[in-house]
């Protein structure tokens, strides 16, 4: 809808209360019927405009944005069929459509509902039928605006319509912290990702498509081909051609980018946030895993929004998701996503854009705040509070990190994030990439408040990383070292959704619920002090674990930043893992202080929550730190690499 | 005739047309629609649907005459026909479209032109039935619309 998300923009005539004044807009070539429901609408108290001709119809509508409420039309019209006008109407102006027809067999009433009608009047039209028509109106603007708070980290879903397209979002749903005015394209966007329609073919000639739903595996496809693209260069077109997949349409791939840039400034911006998270999550992060698997990290997310460096996205995504040394996160994301080898410390020579970095830590699940291209350390240490100084670092380990093309980008993150912890001591390792083993997510399993992980406790939980908790499973098969198993949480974890998963508002981050603290995804026993680290998660708690989840706010920014780090004897969720990432400027590893690792860098994962109408199994997490647990989890040693794979 | 004659006359009138099936409950939605503000609403519906399937009746001979083979022609248009009666209430003559359009669907040109005679036929029966209530209610004023059935 174009209007509105404030009751106030709904079509509403001297201040009378919807639906009175709902502005109706009505189509058919036939006039007798015309007058009838001018007549009949008028009775309903609607603002009623008739037109006989589709064309005329649009150009109405495109003329008055923002001027009609819903539109009612026929089916079977001379100048354009009735379905191609629903479809652009839906498309263009994202208005609800009502069909109507004399004709109400089966297949036509069902062409009505899959070209995105929502309703389908038979005629004789009663004015019964048209007393209730304002409920579409209202549900379709619910529906925005609950996607629109989904995303609210920048999550872009990915409306139908096109996402490139100027919407004229007209009201923002504001959707919490965010209040970005891209809500509107977000609940257009939603509208796609609302959709979980398969990809439908039906109707290719349409130039929307029927919903596309956002599966991890194509989320994780979209993301790689961003990764791949560059964040800056990733254009739909490109990107389309990248992921090879039938039936998808560039509009489809456009609302899905731009649901996904949200989604990492809102991660970003989360992570600003956080200021509260203790730094004590600072640990090496051990690098192993490489970034590998393809999760569908929310990274990717945050790179595709020019947030991250894609690449470095990518990499913690990898190693979010899935890597294969370290428990995994997405296990099952394959992938798409750079595999950087997560290895070793690369501290990758930062080549730029360190911007990147900023997002982990940043990870919140609203993006505030826009993460400055360059200095990402600047920011953080604005917003972290808690790791004052070694945020600062992480511009330098951004850069560094952003350096890595397709190396291991974990590792870029790591380094970033290790940057960022930099003033802690833990970076012992040197440049010790966080090792983020995809699984482990460092999620922070505790309710931000506990971030203080002091322990470092970065609960790399993969499964709690944002993974849904449906996806959460993912983690747990990855990561296989030594994860701590963060137990249940871990499905809540993941917070990373990329899909909208679901209506949780937690969304973001939250979800990745770590679980509970035994997430911990686990860094290597080092003290992964994350904890606010998750910054991504802001909430988490999704996952009945309860305590942890909810990395809370505080997690969110302290989090981001340790997530990354895992220390040495923390598994660091394999997502994470990212291999020792070296940071140039020292070890921002987050350390986790209690366990005196130095350096389990322990990355980050954000989680990115991207939500997407898919579901991101798992493929995205977010590190979901609930703090405490993440703690504990850390400061055991023996952790390693325990992620718990969901 | 008086004034109540007049009524009589009408109200008779109105009950016939429902009890013999040329109009249908359709048409007491149009009758609910009128009001102080449109007070001749119903009428005025009427007279344009009369206007507006004359002219597709002429397609639709037309079209039987030139292209008889062209079902999916006869079909649109019948199609519209039918949900302009539908929406008016003309139960009848949306009957005969209904029929008419089953033949085009069997391609069975004989069988549409019959039916096709039966829509004009009853077309012009409510016409006529129609225009002469109208008028009794220019006479008399609205009658009083109770239930349909009743008078």
């Amino acid at each position: 809808m174009t209007m509105m998300s404030s009751s106030s923009s709904l079509g509403s005539s001297g201040g009378e209360k919807f639906p009175v004044g709902m502005r109706v807009l009505v189509v058919d070539d036939d006039v007798t019927c015309l007058k009838i429901l001018d007549q009949m609408l008028q009775r309903c108290r609607y603002r009623v405009t008739t037109c006989c001709q589709a064309t005329v119809a649009l150009s109405l509508l495109r003329e008055r944005r923002g001027g009609f409420d819903v539109v009612i039309s026929d089916v079977h019209m001379p100048d354009m069929d009735g379905f191609n006008l629903l479809e652009l109407v839906g498309l263009e102006m994202d208005l609800p459509v009502i069909m109507m027809s004399a004709d109400g067999g089966t297949e036509t009433v069902m062409r009505g509902i899959k070209h995105g009608a929502c309703d389908y009047l038979i005629k004789p039209v009663r004015i019964e039928e048209l007393k209730n028509i304002w409920q579409h109106v209202i549900r379709k603007k619910k529906w925005n605006e609950s996607r629109e708070l989904e995303y609210s980290g920048g999550d872009d879903s990915d409306p139908n319509r096109r996402v490139s397209e100027d919407t004229e979002c007209a009201s923002s749903v504001n959707d919490g912290a965010d209040g970005i005015s891209m809500s509107h394209k977000k609940k257009r966007e939603d509208k796609e990702d609302e959709d979980d329609g398969e990809l439908d073919h039906e109707d290719p000639s349409s130039s929307k498509k029927p919903r596309v739903v956002w599966s991890v595996e194509l989320h994780q496809q979209f993301v790689s081909a961003v990764s791949q693209l560059g964040i800056e260069k990733a254009v739909p077109k490109r990107i389309l051609e990248l992921m090879n997949v039938p039936g998808l349409t560039r509009e489809n791939v456009a609302s899905h980018l731009q649901k996904f840039r949200l989604y990492l400034k809102r991660i970003s911006g989360v992570a600003q946030q956080q200021n509260g998270i203790p730094s004590s999550l600072c640990g090496p992060v051990e690098p192993d895993a490489k970034v590998g698997s393809g999760g569908r990290l929310d990274f990717q997310a945050l790179a595709a929004s020019g947030q991250i460096h894609p690449e470095t996205l990518a990499a913690l995504h990898a190693e979010l998701l899935g890597r294969p040394s370290g428990s995994l996160v997405f296990p099952a994301m394959d992938q798409p996503v750079l595999q950087s080898s997560r290895q070793g410390p690369q501290c990758i020579p930062s080549e730029r854009d360190v911007q990147f970095g900023q997002p982990l830590f940043k990870c919140q699940s609203r993006i505030t705040k826009q993460f400055p291209t360059s200095g990402i350390g600047e920011n953080m240490s604005a917003d972290f509070s808690i790791w004052p100084s070694n945020y600062l670092g992480t511009a330098d380990a951004i850069k560094n990190v952003g350096g890595v093309n397709n190396t291991p980008k974990v590792n870029m993150m790591m380094q970033v994030l290790q940057q960022q912890q930099q003033p802690y001591p833990v970076v012992s390792e040197p440049h010790h990439i966080i090792n983020v083993q995809p699984s482990c997510l460092v999620v922070p399993s505790r309710p931000s408040n506990s971030l203080s992980v002091s322990q470092g406790s970065l609960l790399l939980n993969q499964s709690s990383i944002g993974v849904q908790s449906e996806s959460s499973n993912k983690f747990q098969s990855e990561n296989s070292s030594g994860t701590v198993k963060s137990s249940s949480n871990i499905n809540g974890v993941p917070e990373y959704r990329l899909p909208s998963l679901s209506n949780k508002a937690s969304l973001h981050l939250e979800q990745s619920v770590v679980g509970d603290t035994t997430n911990i995804g686990v860094l290597n026993g080092s003290s992964v002090s994350f904890s606010s680290s998750l910054s991504s998660y802001s909430t988490s708690t999704n996952s009945g674990t309860g305590s942890e989840r909810k990395a809370g706010k505080s997690f969110d920014q302290a989090q981001a930043r340790n997530l990354g780090f895992v220390g040495k004897g923390t598994c660091i969720p394999s997502r994470f893992a990212v291999d020792d990432i070296e940071s140039p400027t020292s070890e921002q590893c987050v350390r986790n202080t209690s366990t005196g690792d130095d350096g389990a860098r322990v990355k980050q994962e954000l989680q990115l929550d991207f939500t997407d109408s898919s579901q991101v199994g798992g493929s995205t997490m977010l590190p979901h730190f609930s703090s405490n647990n993440f703690m504990s989890v850390l400061s055991e040693d023996g952790l390693q690499g325990h992620f718990t794979e969901c | 005739m008086d004034y109540s004659n007049l009524q009589r006359k009408a109200a008779y009138l109105r009950k016939s047309l429902f009890d013999q099936g040329y109009l249908d409950e359709q048409f007491d939605q149009l009758e609910e629609l009128q009001d102080e503000v449109n007070p001749n609403f119903v009428e005025e519906v009427v007279t344009l649907f009369f206007k507006d399937s004359s002219r597709l009746l002429n397609n639709i001979d037309q079209a039987l005459e030139k292209s008889p083979n062209d079902f999916r022609k006869l079909d649109t248009y019948m199609h519209q026909l039918q949900g302009s009666t539908s929406s008016i209430g003309a139960f009848r003559v949306k009957r005969e479209c209904t029929l008419f359009r089953e033949y085009c669907d069997k391609e069975n040109i004989e069988g549409c032109v019959k039916s096709f005679q039966k829509v004009k036929r009853e077309h012009a029966v409510l016409r006529q039935k129609l225009e002469a209530y109208f008028q009794l209610l220019r006479q008399t004023g609205p009658v009083e619309r109770a239930t349909r059935a009743s008078n």
